[in-house]
């Protein structure tokens, strides 16, 4: 789940996908925890190194499930038990089921996964995004660590060392960003 | 430089037992024609063509999937690219066979044969199919030039003349392999017809070529060869399966489906025989064995990365193209579900020849091309 806080972060930006994912695997050694990463592009290893896992496609699969059944049921109910009408002679429960059924497979999966997914980041139409650093969408990779209040003056110096040598190029702060 | 002996070393050596094997099939395969061709010579005919169509259906399937890798300039699959070069090593074999079958077995065959219609009648025919096999061996043999001699001399103009050649191969390949399964399968029902038939053919030849692709190569890596095999190739071996299956299904069951809901005689016969009693069992499991299974195994992101249960999948989808094959062939030519022991000691023959030529094809070149230029972005493929 997403918190969004209002402690400060410190933004380290990193010129290439080279240099962030060293840097994601320094600071993973080291004591300090990663908040959030920013890439302009999916990148796979940080999923990797950061144990970023998901039980969305658990989900999806269920939903279509969930939706070949209920439209089963209506089909059945419509078309066997209320209603029937023989339309040129063809059998009540017959393969015509099956179109109707997969388009619905199909729809159930796509708009419930995607409402779950909607919901599960807080997004919804019209959402103003907090903007970490206004190069994520073009060429720099971010990392954010967060400064919480349990930490020193000598923390956040260490963390600015870290990220200075692991090639960050800026080092910044930001509020309100959200963590993983 | 000890580089000749590298390259004799990433050369694949025939296991002196598999030609021994391959022999040895090829004579059970012999014994079994014979024995039944004097009690029921149509049977045998049609296992000549159900096995003949079989294998030419794994080449024209796995000549295509390298071709899409060479148009698209895919990296993934560019130490791939000798396996289906060595498939089509197969394809003299079933030229041969395949006019044998013609010259021979047309009138046992086709019962239009004795007719002369415009399009279906003895010459035509006949010329047709050796338009279609040499058609298709030239631009394979091309192929295989532009890749042994890339290995030799380097550079980019072997790779630019191999993509160009794969987009002409595509574009006659469409209009040939769908008159050829006009011609070898449709025709066998003479008075029935289908419009989607060649897509469902096309189709079922790519998922089992591209099948027919994974076992062998898995098949080498588990012998050692192709060590750099790593889990994100398994992963697009076994997205292939899966997307195809699925295509398979598709196109399957639209002919069924549109058939089903127009019903008129003419075309429901196809399918009143086919799931009758006799063949009703046989028609299930070629569903079965062709969508569900792949569908419902591989649909597990552990199990489509997993060697064994994809060597697992491409067997079972194997099995499932000879089924799809005979349910496609027999119905309407003998009408009788007989698979027994010819069936089996027929598919076997072919098998034999099918290893002995693609084993000798494999044996000619390095299994990995030396000089391709994806070779690095393959061997380092990750998943994304």
């Amino acid at each position: 789940m997403l918190k969004t806080d209002t402690n400060e972060n410190i933004v380290g930006v990193f010129d290439t996908e080279e240099a962030l994912i060293n840097a994601i695997k320094n600071i993973k050694k080291s004591s300090f925890k990663i908040k959030n990463v920013f890439t302009p592009y999916p990148i796979h290893e940080v999923f990797h190194e950061l144990g970023l896992t998901t039980r969305l496609p658990w989900l999806a699969f269920f939903y279509a499930v969930g939706g070949t059944i209920l439209v089963f049921a209506f089909l059945y109910w419509t078309s066997v038990i209320d209603y029937p009408i023989s339309i040129g002679g063809k059998p009540d429960l017959s393969p015509s089921f099956i179109i109707v059924m997969f388009v619905m497979t199909i729809l159930f999966g796509i708009v419930l996964s995607l409402v779950t997914f909607f919901t599960v980041q807080r997004l919804y139409p019209g959402k103003v995004p907090v903007i970490i650093h206004e190069d994520i969408v073009d060429d720099k990779y971010v990392i954010v660590i967060e400064k919480s209040n349990a930490m020193t003056e000598r923390d956040v110096v260490a963390i600015n060392k870290l990220f200075v040598s692991n090639m960050a190029i800026e080092i910044g702060l930001k509020n309100d960003v959200e963590a993983i | 430089m000890n580089s000749s002996v590298t390259m004799d070393d990433s050369r694949f050596k025939i296991p002196p037992k598999l030609t021994a094997v391959s022999v040895i099939l090829l004579g059970i395969g012999i014994v079994s024609a014979i024995s039944g061709f004097a009690s029921d010579p149509v049977r045998i005919w049609g296992n000549v063509l159900i096995c003949n169509y079989y294998f030419i259906c794994l080449v024209i399937g796995a000549t295509f999937f390298a071709a899409i890798q060479r148009i698209t300039q895919a990296g993934w699959s560019a130490m791939f690219e000798r396996i289906p070069g060595a498939i089509s090593g197969y394809m003299p074999f079933a030229a041969v066979l395949t006019l044998l079958m013609v010259f021979f077995g047309t009138h046992s065959i086709y019962h239009w044969s004795p007719h002369k219609a415009w399009y279906l009648n003895f010459p035509f025919f006949s010329l047709r199919a050796v338009i279609f096999l040499g058609a298709w061996q030239f631009f394979m043999r091309l192929q295989r030039k532009f890749s042994v001699n890339e290995d030799k001399v380097g550079g980019l103009q072997n790779f630019k003349k191999a993509e160009f050649y794969s987009r002409v191969y595509i574009f006659v390949l469409a209009p040939t392999f769908s008159l050829a399964s006009f011609d070898w399968i449709m025709s066998i029902d003479s008075h029935w017809f289908s419009t989607i038939f060649a897509i469902i053919n096309f189709v079922s030849a790519f998922l089992h070529g591209s099948a027919a692709i994974i076992l062998i190569t898995l098949i080498l890596h588990k012998m050692g060869y192709f060590p750099q095999l790593n889990s994100a190739h398994l992963h697009d071996f076994s997205k292939y399966l899966f997307m195809l299956s699925i295509m398979w299904v598709y196109v399957w069951f639209s002919q069924y489906f549109l058939i089903w809901y127009g019903n008129i005689p003419e075309e429901t016969i196809y399918y009143v025989s086919r799931t009758s009693r006799e063949w009703n069992a046989t028609f299930l499991a070629n569903v079965i064995i062709n969508w569900c299974f792949p569908f419902l195994f591989l649909m597990n992101n552990r199990v489509a990365g997993n060697i064994n249960a994809l060597i697992v999948t491409s067997v079972v989808l194997l099995v499932g193209m000879w089924l799809d094959i005979y349910m496609q062939v027999m119905p309407g030519l003998t009408g009788k579900n007989s698979f027994g022991m010819i069936e089996l000691g027929m598919f076997l023959g072919f098998l034999g020849i099918f290893i002995f030529a693609v084993t000798r094809s494999l044996s000619k070149a390095n299994i990995i091309p030396a000089n391709h230029p994806y070779l690095n972005e393959s061997f380092l493929h990750k998943a994304h």
